[in-house]
C-alpha cells in the first residue's frame, strides 16, 4: 500500500460530507455559470445574484420515483439558451454561479434534510438568492425553513406555490416530511402569515379531502384551475402576487412543474391534465418578474426519465430564466440599446 | 367506509385486512395514516379501488351499485394500430395515483356511487360478432342491476354492441346516442364488415328507438374521414359539431348542445368517448392520434359538463397504453371518468337526488 495514494475509490462510500455521491456531475454548470463553492465567504466575494443549487432528493416522494435527475437535467437544458433575452433587452451573464449538487447520503432522508437546510441557509447568509432544483417536493420544507430561520423571528416571509397538489397532509403514514406534507409544514412557520400564502394550480383527485379541511383551517387562500378556466391567468397570477409580496419582507417561490399540463410537461413525476399551458407560465413569470427581487426560487419534481423529448426540463429553465431576465428589466438593469456587432469588430 | 346499511356495498381492499390494518370508516379519502396501503400499494387491481362485483344483475343489485366500471380488452374490430385492448388496465393502474375524493365536487366517488368494478368482459379473439355478443350481454347485466356503466374500451367498434345492448333495455322508449370522436365513424360498411370501428354511428341510427335527432357526433378533424362518412350526416340530417366548431364555440357550449339534443324525448343516453378526440399532444396514447384535438382543459371542461346530464352507459375507447410513454394519456383517461362522475355526483347531490 503506496501511502500517497488514495484508495478510498476501490470501497464503498466511506461517508463525511462531500464524495459520497458517486453520481455526481463534474463541471457542468448552470448556464455556464463559474462553480462556486458552497460557502458563504466565497459566494459572498463573487457577488453574483443567484446561486444554483441541485438537491438530488428523491426520498420525500410517495408515487412514481424519479426526480433525483432532475438537477442535472436542468443544467443540460440549460445549456441551450444564451444569455441575452431580447424580450426584456437584459443579459443575465454574471447573474448566478453555480455550488453544485448538495451531497445526498442515500437512505437516510434525516441526514438529507439537514444538509437542504444548510446548503439554502449558506447561500442566504451571502445575501444571494438560491435557486433550489430538486428532488421531489419534500425539499421545499427544509428551503422555506432556511428562508424564516435566515430572516429572524422579526421579520415576514410570503409563499407562492404553483403545484396540482395542495401537499396539505398532516401526516402521511406516520410520516411529516414528505412531499404531500409540504405546503402543511411550511404554513407552520412562524413568520410566515396565511395572509401571506397562495397556491395556484391544484386540480384533480391526487389532492384527498384532509387537504381541504386542513386549508380551510389554515385560512389559506388556494386558486384551483376550475378558477383560472373561469378568471384567466393574468388577473389568478396577479392577485396571489399582491397576496404574497405586500406587506412581506422575504418571498419563497416555489414551482412545482406538475403545475403544467401534462402535455407541456410529461417529465414530472405526476403528470396531471388539465393544467397550465406554456404560455400562461410565460405570462405567470412576467407579472412574477414586476417584483424585482425574490428570496428563494425553487423547482421541484422534474423527472427526466418520463421527458423522453426533454421538453419538460427545458420549460422549467425556461420559465427561471424568464424571471430573471423580466426581475432584471424590472431593475432597470439593460444592455445599451446602441451596442452593435459591428462595435466589436471595430474595436477588434 | 361510510355507514350504509341497506346494501351488501363494501369497499376493503385486501391490503386493509392484513396484520396492519386501516380501520377508520372514510380512511380512503384521507392522506394515509399507517402505509400506502390506501394509496400505491395495491391490492387487486380495480378502478380506484373499487370493490369487485360478478358482471351479473342479482350480484349488482346485491351490492347496490349504482356504477359498474367494466372493461374489453378488444382490439380486433378495429382497422388501425393495434394496442387498445391493454385500455382497461391502463386506465386502472392511472387510477391508483389518485384518490377516489375529488375536491373540486367535494365528492367520494366510491361511496356515492357505491362504485365497483366488474372486470373484464371476456372476448374471442379473431371473433368480432362473437366478442360484440359477450360486451351485448355484460352490458344488459350491468344496466340490469339497476346500475350506470363505465364502458373502458377496447376498439371503438364497442359502441356498436354497447348502443344496442341501451337500446333493447329502453325497448319501449327512445334512446339518445352521442359519438365525440376525431373520426366521423359513419361508414356503411368496411371493406364489407358493418360492424367496425369506422362504423359507431351507422350502427347507431340502426337501432329501432334512436332518432337521428337524438345522435350527434362532435370533435371531428382532419383526412381520414372519407365522404361516405360525411355523407351519413348530410343524408341523414344528423347533427354533427366539427372541431372548428368547437374551437370557436368553446367546449362547454358545444357540449350543453350535444347532450341536450341527445336527453331531447329519450330515457336513456350512450355517451361514446373516443380518446383521440383529444389533442395528440395530451393523448399520443391512442390508436389513431390526430392533431387539432381537444386540450387538457378542455378534456375536464368537456367531462365536467358531460356529468351535469349524465348517460347511461359512458365508453372511453382507443386507449392504447404502449403508446404513452410519460404515462400522460391513461392518467387523461382516467379523469375524463372521474370529472364526469364527480360532475355528475355533485349535479344529483345539488338536485336532492341520489344516484
Amino acid at each position: 500500500m503506496n501511502p500517497a495514494k488514495s484508495y478510498a475509490h476501490l470501497f464503498s462510500p466511506l461517508g463525511g460530507e462531500g464524495g459520497e455521491n458517486y453520481r455526481a456531475p463534474g463541471q457542468l454548470t448552470f448556464l455556464r455559470a463559474p462553480h462556486v463553492p458552497l460557502e458563504t465567504d466565497a459566494l459572498k466575494a463573487h457577488g453574483a445574484r443567484y446561486a444554483f443549487v441541485g438537491v438530488p432528493f428523491d426520498e420525500g416522494n410517495v408515487g412514481k420515483p424519479g426526480s433525483e435527475d432532475g438537477p442535472r437535467e436542468f443544467r443540460i437544458a440549460s445549456q441551450e439558451y444564451l444569455s441575452y433575452w431580447f424580450e426584456f433587452g437584459v443579459d443575465l451573464d454574471g447573474l448566478a454561479v453555480d455550488c453544485g449538487d448538495v451531497p445526498m447520503p442515500k437512505v437516510n432522508p434525516d441526514s438529507a434534510r439537514d444538509r437542504i437546510y444548510r446548503a439554502v441557509t449558506t447561500v442566504l447568509k451571502a445575501g444571494v438568492t438560491p435557486i433550489v432544483v430538486g428532488g421531489d417536493r419534500s425539499i421545499s420544507i427544509q428551503a422555506a425553513r432556511a428562508l424564516s430561520d435566515h430572516i429572524g423571528a422579526d421579520k415576514k416571509m410570503g409563499c407562492l406555490h404553483f403545484g396540482a397538489h395542495l401537499d396539505l397532509a398532516e401526516s402521511w403514514a406516520g410520516e411529516k416530511l414528505l412531499s404531500t406534507c409540504a405546503l402543511a409544514r411550511i404554513t407552520e412557520l412562524p413568520n410566515l402569515p396565511a395572509a401571506n400564502v397562495a397556491h395556484i394550480g391544484a386540480r384533480n383527485s391526487m389532492n384527498p379531502k384532509d387537504y381541504i379541511d386542513l386549508a380551510k383551517a389554515r385560512n389559506l387562500r388556494f386558486y384551483p384551475m376550475f378558477e383560472i378556466y373561469e378568471r384567466g391567468i393574468d388577473a389568478v397570477v396577479k392577485e396571489a402576487v399582491a397576496k404574497v409580496f405586500d406587506g412581506s419582507d422575504a418571498q419563497y417561490l416555489s414551482f412545482n412543474f406538475n403545475v403544467m399540463d401534462a402535455s407541456a410537461a410529461p417529465g414530472v413525476t405526476a403528470t396531471e391534465p388539465g393544467g397550465l399551458e406554456s404560455r400562461e407560465m410565460i405570462r405567470v413569470a412576467d407579472v412574477i418578474g414586476e417584483r424585482k427581487t425574490v428570496s428563494v426560487i425553487d423547482v421541484t419534481e422534474l423527472a427526466p426519465v418520463y421527458d423522453v423529448s426533454g421538453t419538460t426540463s427545458r420549460l422549467a429553465v425556461c420559465t427561471v430564466l424568464r424571471l430573471m431576465a423580466a426581475m432584471a428589466r424590472a431593475r432597470g438593469e439593460l444592455v445599451d440599446p446602441e451596442i452593435r456587432r459591428s462595435d466589436l469588430v471595430a474595436a477588434e | 367506509m361510510s355507514a350504509d346499511t341497506h346494501t351488501a356495498w363494501r369497499h376493503v381492499p385486501h391490503q386493509h385486512q392484513g396484520p396492519h390494518q386501516h380501520t377508520g370508516a372514510d380512511d380512503h379519502i384521507y392522506s394515509p395514516k399507517l402505509h400506502n396501503g390506501t394509496f400505491k400499494s395495491q391490492g387487486i387491481a380495480t378502478f380506484l379501488g373499487a370493490p369487485y362485483c360478478p358482471p351479473d344483475r342479482h350480484a349488482i343489485r346485491e351490492m347496490g351499485a349504482k356504477v359498474c366500471f367494466i372493461g374489453v380488452p378488444w382490439d380486433q374490430g378495429q382497422v388501425v394500430r393495434a394496442g387498445t385492448s391493454q385500455g382497461a388496465a391502463g386506465i386502472r393502474e392511472a387510477s391508483t395515483q389518485y384518490f377516489p375524493y375529488m375536491f373540486e365536487y367535494d365528492v367520494d366517488l366510491l361511496s356515492f356511487f357505491r362504485l365497483v368494478d366488474c372486470g373484464d368482459i371476456p372476448i374471442v379473439p379473431g371473433n368480432n360478432d362473437k366478442s360484440h355478443d359477450y360486451i351485448y350481454h355484460y352490458l344488459t347485466e350491468c344496466l340490469h342491476g339497476g346500475a350506470k356503466v363505465v364502458l373502458c374500451g377496447g376498439d371503438h367498434s364497442v359502441p356498436i354492441p354497447g348502443a344496442r345492448a341501451l337500446s333493447d333495455f329502453h325497448k319501449e322508449g327512445r334512446i339518445g346516442y352521442l359519438h365525440v370522436d376525431c373520426h366521423l365513424d359513419a361508414a356503411p360498411d368496411w371493406a364489407g364488415n358493418a360492424f367496425t370501428n369506422c362504423s359507431g354511428p351507422s350502427r347507431a341510427l340502426d337501432l329501432p328507438n334512436c332518432d337521428a335527432r337524438n345522435l350527434i357526433h362532435m370533435g371531428s378533424r382532419n383526412g381520414l374521414n372519407p365522404k361516405d362518412w360525411h355523407d351519413f350526416f348530410v343524408d341523414n340530417d344528423v347533427r354533427l359539431i366539427p372541431m372548428y366548431e368547437v374551437a370557436r364555440r368553446g367546449v362547454v357550449d358545444c357540449t350543453k348542445e350535444i347532450f341536450t339534443r341527445a336527453w331531447d324525448g329519450t330515457d336513456g343516453v350512450y355517451f361514446s368517448w373516443d380518446t383521440d378526440s383529444i389533442d395528440s399532444s395530451c393523448m399520443p396514447g391512442t390508436t389513431a392520434p390526430e392533431c387539432f384535438g381537444l386540450k387538457g382543459r378542455e378534456i375536464i371542461q368537456l367531462a365536467r359538463t358531460a356529468g351535469t346530464f349524465g348517460a347511461d352507459i359512458m365508453e372511453v375507447s382507443e386507449l392504447c397504453p404502449q403508446f404513452d410513454v410519460s404515462h400522460i394519456s391513461i392518467k387523461t383517461a382516467a379523469l375524463m371518468i372521474m370529472h364526469f362522475l364527480g360532475s355528475r355526483a355533485k349535479t344529483l347531490r345539488d338536485q336532492g337526488r341520489t344516484p
